[in-house]
């Protein structure tokens, strides 16, 4: 059962009670909350997403509660928890569900060591990943949504799943993070894809999310074999230039993105040389979003 | 310096080397640093890779590859980058007792 089959009463009173259980990827997760918001976040964005009954085995119980009742009127803040432990600071309430969106990325990048994550953005065509790593700011995710918007199959904006022991790249689609202009740029490039709430004045300043494509999430369980591996940098007013990288320099640049190369050591070495074997690889800077989907269009054939 | 000497990866197999082109990426495991190792060092490490070797057999190989301006000292180059390997754990130098 889709979660958008249920109605907003029904999402607000499973949260409220055992937690709302769903199916992102490999992973399951179970989200208590007694925020209203949380509510309207999950419908909106995660509409297509399967719902668990309550015997299925939860990878993550997750929830946003208030951190105390005081606090309901003054300055009212909002805690994520994991299995009881909070590894956040809470937030303010409004930025609820944003948190809830960092807390996920936490969850699965702190536990996931059957993966070498790597921070970037992952897309498919014609069963070729395309990996977009990138410090903030690179506008990977921007690339990500404008592919996803033409068609793409989104595996992952945030982080790319990368199987130590098949070398595949495993989908996680949750939404498109999209920060400060790129909300708007999205906006004008691909109007009609489904957004968010916008968060705004959090430590990163505005964020929106970009619902995935019901098609990513209804593939969310088929892996895709690596292809090409692309540094973005996002510079006002620049040419599109795609630029061959040295394999070498490509898995140094590579190990920095990663969130879990040093825990897994030679696991982690071995994974990323091995995809950096079965990549082609770039630096790619861009300005237009057109020039760019059309140049990776053109790459994936 | 390594007249005597064999030299080779650490034997306590540590050492993992990928190449790719002219270049390699040397993977310590012991301190989990990785190296981006090019021009005669990567020829170097393709030839330890292999086997321990000596020192003229390594120059007999890095010749093979590169040809040096005349004033170039590519003996006392070599002996240095040995040096540097050996300081970061890379290469294990040993007493030749087959000489």
């Amino acid at each position: 059962m889709k979660l958008e089959t249920l109605s907003k009463k029904t999402v607000v009173r499973a949260l409220n009670s055992d937690g709302l259980r769903f199916k992102i990827g490999g992973f399951n997760v179970c989200l208590s909350s007694s925020v209203p918001a949380v509510a309207e976040h999950l419908l909106c964005l995660y509409g297509a997403f399967d719902v668990l009954d309550n015997k299925a085995f939860i990878d993550f119980y997750t929830a946003l509660e208030p951190p105390s009742k005081l606090r309901r009127f003054f300055r009212p803040q909002v805690n994520f928890s994991f299995d009881g432990y909070f590894p956040f600071k809470p937030l303010p309430y409004k930025q609820a569900s944003a948190m809830f969106e960092w807390g996920l990325n936490w969850c699965i990048a702190s536990h996931s060591h059957q993966y070498l994550i790597i921070h970037a953005s992952v897309v498919e065509r014609n069963g070729q990943a395309f990996i977009f790593p990138g410090t903030p700011g690179s506008g990977k995710s921007t690339l990500c949504a404008a592919l996803v918007s033409r068609g793409w199959r989104l595996l992952s904006d945030e982080m790319t799943l990368l199987s130590v022991s098949d070398g595949c790249v495993y989908p996680v689609p949750r939404p498109i993070s999209l920060k400060n202009q790129s909300i708007d740029v999205i906006q004008d490039f691909a109007p009609d894809a489904v957004m968010g709430a916008v968060f705004k004045n959090t430590a990163k300043g505005s964020i929106g999310h970009v619902r995935p494509s019901d098609d990513s999430v209804a593939l969310d369980e088929i892996p895709a074999q690596p292809s090409k591996l692309i540094f973005p940098k996002y510079e006002r007013g620049s040419n599109t230039v795609l630029t061959p990288l040295s394999k070498s320099r490509t898995l140094l640049k590579a190990a920095e993105n990663c969130f879990n190369y040093n825990i897994l050591g030679l696991k982690g070495f071995n994974s990323l040389s091995n995809l950096i074997d079965a990549s082609d690889c770039y630096e790619f800077k861009y300005s237009n979003l057109e020039e760019a989907v059309a140049l990776f269009t053109d790459l994936a054939h | 310096m390594f007249e005597n000497s064999l030299i080779g990866l650490p034997t306590a197999a540590v050492i993992h080397c990928r190449f790719w082109d002219e270049e390699c990426v040397i993977y310590n495991q012991f301190t989990g640093d990785a190296h981006l190792i090019d021009g005669m060092g990567a020829v170097v490490f393709k030839v330890l890779s292999e086997k321990a070797v000596t020192r003229i057999q390594l120059l007999k190989n890095i010749n093979s590859v590169f040809e040096w301006e005349m004033d170039f000292d590519a003996e006392g180059f070599l002996d240095n980058l040995i040096l540097e390997y050996q300081k970061l754990g890379l290469v294990e130098v040993t007493e030749n007792t087959s000489a």
